[in-house]
């Protein structure tokens, strides 16, 4: 076996590719089941990435498939510029990475476990260990066996093994799993911060709230495959939308608006009425809206477009997709 | 699918720390790095319930065995012989020392070879990047680190009680016989103490003496009787003088086997001999694990196959099957046994491995032994490299 040198390739190569993660064609099957189905991913740098799915979607699969804890059987990918698996050992050494439950040796504390961790790496990671302890913050439990670590420490703990090779690419499952909202809260904004510093979090999570508030871009996977991708605004801005009007006479606003070509989508409710609007309508129809009403005679409060959350467009993505299946 | 654009990726940024990628480091490299085999030494150290029952089974049954014997000797020396001595020494290092020390390291192996996996480390190890065969490898060198000072803290507790504690004259048959003579002094020796000799000594062939052995009917005269049954005349001391050089001679061959105590040659031999075995154990039982990806069931088949299958197999001739039989480890390595120690596995006493167990020739036992282990080891590679982590 040819050990390649990493300070031979390493800097050239990687500066090229705009992409942290980029798969053509990836696809990974458990006999009859295709758990990822030619996907086709890119993930650029310097962003937080979310990889959204329901439960059994393939999310996990995919992930251990980059990161070459099992193979691939049709496509290719590359890992911060370099082509995975042929050079896996370069493109891991600037990656970090958790998948599944974080889980560790139970004899151990949580800075030998590091310990082992940064052996495997170069030798600065070992240097590294107390300052990735103090960023997820269990410095002060580093010295205490990992058997007693409550599940949210092991996951921060996951996190701090991620950071000892002083990552340009993160891939974290469902990091958020066992933390409390506090806890959840901190992963966050670590995340945030190191997206900050220039490098790429992807985030692969069932919990659309936290990507959402976590994430620039997104891609949505079902049954193995990409549906969408994209940054999250612009992903949004194509889906349909509400106007909530809060007006003096609501059943008056709702007669007004019931001969336009708007009336069928609108609800009228004891406070305001609410307009349905579809995906891509040009936002010229809310001025348009209070023109009528308030040359009609009723007193506008408040009109405002509502945009569906990611939770929303993601349901109403994957229903459409199953249901067309 | 629906691809929303992402065309205008944002150009890679990072500081000057990130930036740069680790120097010297050949992470793709088979050949562990000195840390790798440090923390995997520390990770085994720290599992302080196998490190017990690792120290209880290989030191300690030797050193209470021997604690025993040393106080029995103390409270009650005619009753008790010395606690240590040359017949202890062999007893203990191919009775229990030799078995019990592959056991030892066979356990601890499968514990190297498994417990990342069952214990979830695996992943992270696999995901830094180093190669997997290194990662293997370096549980070998973190395993023997603790398995072989271990076998010789044993080891050296047996010889120094059996050198420091060995008796102070030899007992030959039950009688007390100077050690370490000549063949002529040994014959000498036995006609000055023709009537010990006759009556104690086992003697092949007919006995031409009479001699009173003070074991008769009623505390009476009695005769040592040739194993034909015919009961010989009165003989005269220089009879018996002659009968004593012939039992003399018979008997020198299993005599000169007896010393006070083990020789340092013996000792260093039977040490290495030891050593051999248990770094076996430990290379099979991680190769073992790995396979199989546990610990419990590779600990209980490597058990069985010392503790029933090899006894069984190596003193059987089998036909058909002797080939099959030539290849069992334990009984290969039972055929470099240094001269001087009983038979691990039964048959008669003897070094290279003893009366009536399957013959083999030396270079076949090392042969059998560096396919052990080098079989075991590419199995073990081979599952780690190629399994889902």
């Amino acid at each position: 076996m040819s050990a390649t040198s990493v300070e031979e390739v390493a800097p050239s190569r990687a500066a090229k590719s705009p992409w942290a993660v980029e798969t053509h064609g990836l696809t990974k099957r458990f006999k009859d089941n295709v758990a990822v189905d030619g996907v086709e991913l890119l993930v650029p740098r310097g962003c937080a990435f979310g990889y959204l799915g329901p439960n059994g979607a393939g999310k996990t699969t995919l992930i251990r498939v980059l990161l070459g804890l099992t193979h691939a059987d049709a496509g290719t990918m590359s890992l911060l510029g370099y082509p995975v698996p042929r050079h896996r050992d370069l493109a891991l050494a600037r990656t970090g990475a958790i998948v599944d439950e974080a889980r560790f040796h139970g004899h151990l504390t949580g800075r030998q476990n590091l310990q082992i961790l940064a052996a495997a790496r170069e030798p600065a990671a070992r240097t590294r260990i107390g300052a990735s302890l103090e960023r997820v913050g269990i410095a002060h439990r580093a010295d205490d066996k990992v058997s007693k670590y409550s599940m949210g420490m092991r996951q921060r703990l996951g996190v701090a093994a991620c950071l000892l090779g002083d990552p340009q690419l993160l891939i974290l499952d469902e990091p958020m799993n066992g933390l409390d909202p506090a806890g959840m809260l901190e992963i966050r904004e670590m995340i945030q911060s190191l997206v900050a510093e220039g490098r790429t979090v992807v985030l692969s999570s069932h919990l659309l709230d936290e990507v959402e508030r976590t994430c620039d871009a997104v891609a949505i996977v079902d049954r193995g495959k990409v549906i969408r991708q994209g940054p999250i605004a612009d992903l949004l801005s194509g889906s349909a939308f509400e106007l909530q009007i809060d007006c003096a006479t609501p059943e008056r606003a709702g007669a007004l608006l019931a001969g336009t070509q708007w009336g069928a989508n609108v609800q009228v409710g004891p406070d305001g009425l609410r307009v349905d609007l579809a995906a891509g309508t040009d936002r010229e129809v809310a001025a348009e809206v209070n023109r009528l009403l308030v040359e009609g005679g009723v007193s506008v409060y408040r009109l405002q477009e509502v945009h569906a959350s990611l939770e929303s467009w993601f349901l109403e993505v994957t229903t459409r997709l199953g249901a067309s299946q | 699918m629906t691809t929303a654009t992402m065309a205008d990726p944002p150009a890679a940024s990072f500081g000057s720390e990130t930036s740069q990628y680790p120097t010297h480091d050949h992470r793709g490299s088979w050949v562990p790095n000195g840390a790798m085999i440090a923390t995997r030494f520390m990770e085994l150290r720290k599992r302080r319930g196998l490190m017990v029952a690792l120290i209880l089974v290989n030191i300690g049954v030797p050193t209470v065995f021997l604690t025993v014997r040393l106080l029995a000797h103390a409270f009650a020396p005619h009753s008790y012989g010395p606690a240590g001595g040359y017949d202890i020494f062999t007893s203990l290092v191919a009775g229990v020392m030799f078995v019990f020390g592959f056991i030892v390291a066979a356990t601890l192996g499968c514990t190297a070879g498994s417990v990342d996996l069952t214990e979830g480390m695996f992943r992270h190890l696999v995901v830094t990047g180093r190669s997997r065969l290194a990662l293997y490898l370096a549980r070998i060198p973190a395993g023997l680190a603790i398995i072989v000072p271990l076998v010789a803290v044993g080891f050296t507790i047996v010889c120094a009680v059996c050198v420091f504690a060995a008796p102070t004259q030899l007992s030959y048959q039950g009688v007390i016989v100077p050690p370490g003579l000549s063949h002529t002094a040994f014959e000498t020796w036995g006609a000055d103490h023709a009537d010990e000799v006759i009556c104690n000594f086992n003697y092949n062939g007919p006995i031409t003496a009479l001699v009173n052995c003070g074991n008769g009917p009623g505390g009476g005269p009695s005769t040592r009787v040739a194993p034909g049954g015919a009961v010989p005349q009165p003989t005269s001391p220089a009879v018996d003088r002659a009968q004593a050089v012939k039992i003399a001679d018979q008997d020198y061959v299993d005599y000169s086997g007896h010393f006070l105590s083990p020789s340092i040659s013996l000792m260093v031999k039977a040490g290495l001999w030891i050593e051999l075995y248990a770094a076996i154990g430990f290379l099979v039982g991680l190769g073992l694990a790995s396979l199989m990806g546990q610990r419990t069931v590779p600990v209980i088949l490597l058990i069985v196959l010392e503790i029933v299958l090899t006894p069984l197999l190596s003193r059987a001739d089998i036909p058909h099957v002797v080939n099959l039989q030539r290849g069992l480890v334990g009984l290969a390595t039972t055929h470099l046994e240094p001269a001087g120690l009983p038979s691990v596995f039964g048959g008669m006493r003897g070094g290279g491995g003893g009366v009536g167990m399957v013959t083999e020739s030396s270079t076949v036992a090392i042969c059998v032994i560096v396919g052990w282990i080098v079989v075991w080891t590419t199995l073990g590679a081979w599952r780690m490299v190629t399994r889902d982590a």
